[in-house]
């Protein structure tokens, strides 16, 4: 085996999966709060892709500086997302039904996606995509560390939000237990919604840097779903710190597996240890059993 | 009583979620300044009645009036800005936040840091607990513990009304004392309290005004002592151990 494609590997785990991390906490941002599965979460990235491609080809705007449209625009339909849709699921069945609903609502946006980009694949395209830096004797594309960085800058906003604000207490309030944050004032119908913004909107950011990362089209999301599904329930369903450590633990461990071993070899290795760990953890490495009611 | 200016008074309530009415038409008034309990066989409605209150559920039909203002349709929220204050029935407390961010978080409607600092001082006085476990997770704390400490975050907001869902349920027999006497100490610092217990009788005992809930109906009503020693309602509701029991009895005086 050869060591500095080993590195190479441990290098890129830690910096992709910080990418799929910030794309999966809002997944469990969002199923914390709400209980509810966004199976849309997939094709939502694409869509942060498609809009950062859109900006970038027609208007010529700079990958990350499109952020600053991409990511308000998808933290909006996020808003409207639950608003029309997400606020009609109610009783026990919640879950269960969000699970056909968000379903539906990634149906149509990849509907839209084909027909507007056509199936053929794109990958986005800058200066830092095509060239690399020199590290540990390996090259590696600028985009890679500049998504880190990216991703890193956004989970610790997300953090300091969360913990450090009182918004950011209402939100872990009504993660914690829905009913008793609503007996202190919380209004957490108005937290909900909010959280389901920025959990979609994390899939602007998470959306250019897989864009620049890789080709894609729409029906790239089923594989971008199912990666950022066993990632929060590995993680633990709801824990932030969960998603984080899930994600770089499997796209770190897919990259050393197909390093040492064959990358046939990445997925399946996968979902061993997945079944491994929820064997013996059922509520994932971070999660904890019946936090809130049933 | 047609006390047109009550404290808090119920109103034909009509209350359930959506597999039927639960509660089936609710009438009485809860006196101001004293504790007031609501007892009644599993099922009889007690928490949902307490759920209309603090504004989690929307009656079907009623009114609820608190010091003239109505209630129905207000978010929790709003009901809480008017002084009313529930502590549910299941712990909580946030477990994995500290005791005192819990507390705080009690004033959460509050702006001012500077009141709610000075509030937080009050409640570490009355509750010496919330100052020596301060840094603590809240979810370190046995369940007595942590029922003080909810009652010490329902305080942060000081207000009028306190409204307890069993505040007994799954505690020992002494810290069930202790959570008795804190429920009398917060009564005679002023506020009146509402609670709902299975306990029946060491609740009656220290209530003032006690209303009996059966199947969605109240059943009875009077003062607690009246109640506890109504001997049909002792037979039915408090266990029937008394040697009254046996006796042959005529139905409940009153029905309002």
């Amino acid at each position: 085996m050869n060591s500095s494609a080993l590195i190479h590997a441990l290098l890129d785990g830690v910096l992709t999966g910080s990418v799929y991390a910030l794309m999966a906490t809002g997944l469990t941002l969002i199923f914390g709060v709400m209980n509810i599965i966004n199976i849309a979460q997939g094709i939502l990235v694409i869509l942060g892709a498609y809009l950062s491609y859109t900006l970038s080809v027609h208007f010529g705007i700079d990958l990350f500086a499109g952020l600053v449209i991409t990511i308000p625009t998808l933290f909006v339909v996020g808003i409207v997302v639950e608003r029309f849709f997400m606020t009609k699921l109610k009783g026990p069945e919640r879950t269960s039904m969000s699970i056909l609903v968000t379903y539906a609502i990634a149906l149509i946006i990849e509907g839209a996606l084909n027909m507007i980009y056509s199936i053929n694949d794109v990958q986005l395209k800058a200066w830092y995509v095509n060239q690399s830096f020199r590290v540990f004797g390996l090259w590696i594309p600028y985009i890679y560390m500049f998504g880190f960085f990216l991703a890193v800058a956004l989970l610790g906003a997300l953090y300091v939000m969360l913990y450090r604000t009182r918004f950011g207490a209402s939100i872990r309030a009504s993660l914690a237990d829905q009913t008793a944050a609503a007996l202190i004032g919380i209004n957490v119908k108005r937290v909900s919604t909010i959280c389901f913004g920025l959990g979609v909107a994390v899939t602007a950011a998470g959306g250019m840097v897989y864009g620049a990362t890789n080709a894609f089209n729409a029906s790239t999301s089923y594989d971008l779903i199912s990666r950022l599904l066993t990632i929060i329930v590995l993680g633990g369903m709801g824990s932030l710190g969960g998603a984080l450590l899930a994600a770089i633990l499997m796209v770190t461990l897919g990259d050393v597996i197909a390093v040492v071993w064959s990358p046939i070899w990445s997925t399946p290795t996968y979902f061993f240890v997945l079944v491994i760990v929820l064997s013996l953890r059922p509520q994932g490495l971070v999660g904890k059993l019946s936090v809130r009611e049933a | 009583m047609a006390e047109s200016t009550a404290f808090l008074r119920f109103e034909g309530i009509v209350a359930g979620y959506g597999g039927g009415d639960v509660i089936k038409g609710v009438d009485f008034s809860v006196p101001q300044g004293g504790v007031t309990c609501i007892v009644g066989p599993n099922g009889s409605g007690k928490s949902t009645l307490l759920k209309v209150v603090s504004g989690l559920l929307r009656p079907r039909l009623g009114q609820l009036w608190f010091k003239g203002t109505p209630l129905v349709g207000l978010t929790p929220r709003e009901i809480l800005q008017l002084g009313v204050v529930q502590v549910p029935q299941n712990h909580s407390l946030f477990r994995e936040m500290t005791v005192e961010q819990n507390v705080e978080l009690g004033a959460f409607l509050l702006k001012d840091r500077k009141v709610i600092a000075e509030r937080l001082k009050n409640v570490r006085e009355i509750f010496p607990i919330v100052a020596e476990r301060a840094k603590d997770k809240a979810g370190s704390l046995s369940g007595g513990q942590q029922r003080i400490v909810e009652f010490a975050r329902c305080l942060m907001l000081e207000p009028e009304l306190v409204v307890l869902d069993e505040p007994s349920m799954g505690l020992d027999p002494k810290t069930l004392r202790l959570v008795f006497d804190t429920i009398k100490s917060m009564n005679s610092a002023g506020r009146t309290v509402l609670l709902v217990e299975q306990n029946a009788r060491q609740a009656l005992r220290m209530s003032h005004f006690a209303v009996v809930l059966e199947n969605g109906l109240l059943r009875l009503s009077g003062s607690g002592s009246e109640v506890l020693n109504n001997p049909e309602i002792g037979a039915l509701y408090l266990g029937g151990s008394i040697e009254t029991t046996s006796k042959a009895v005529s139905p409940a005086p009153s029905e309002l």
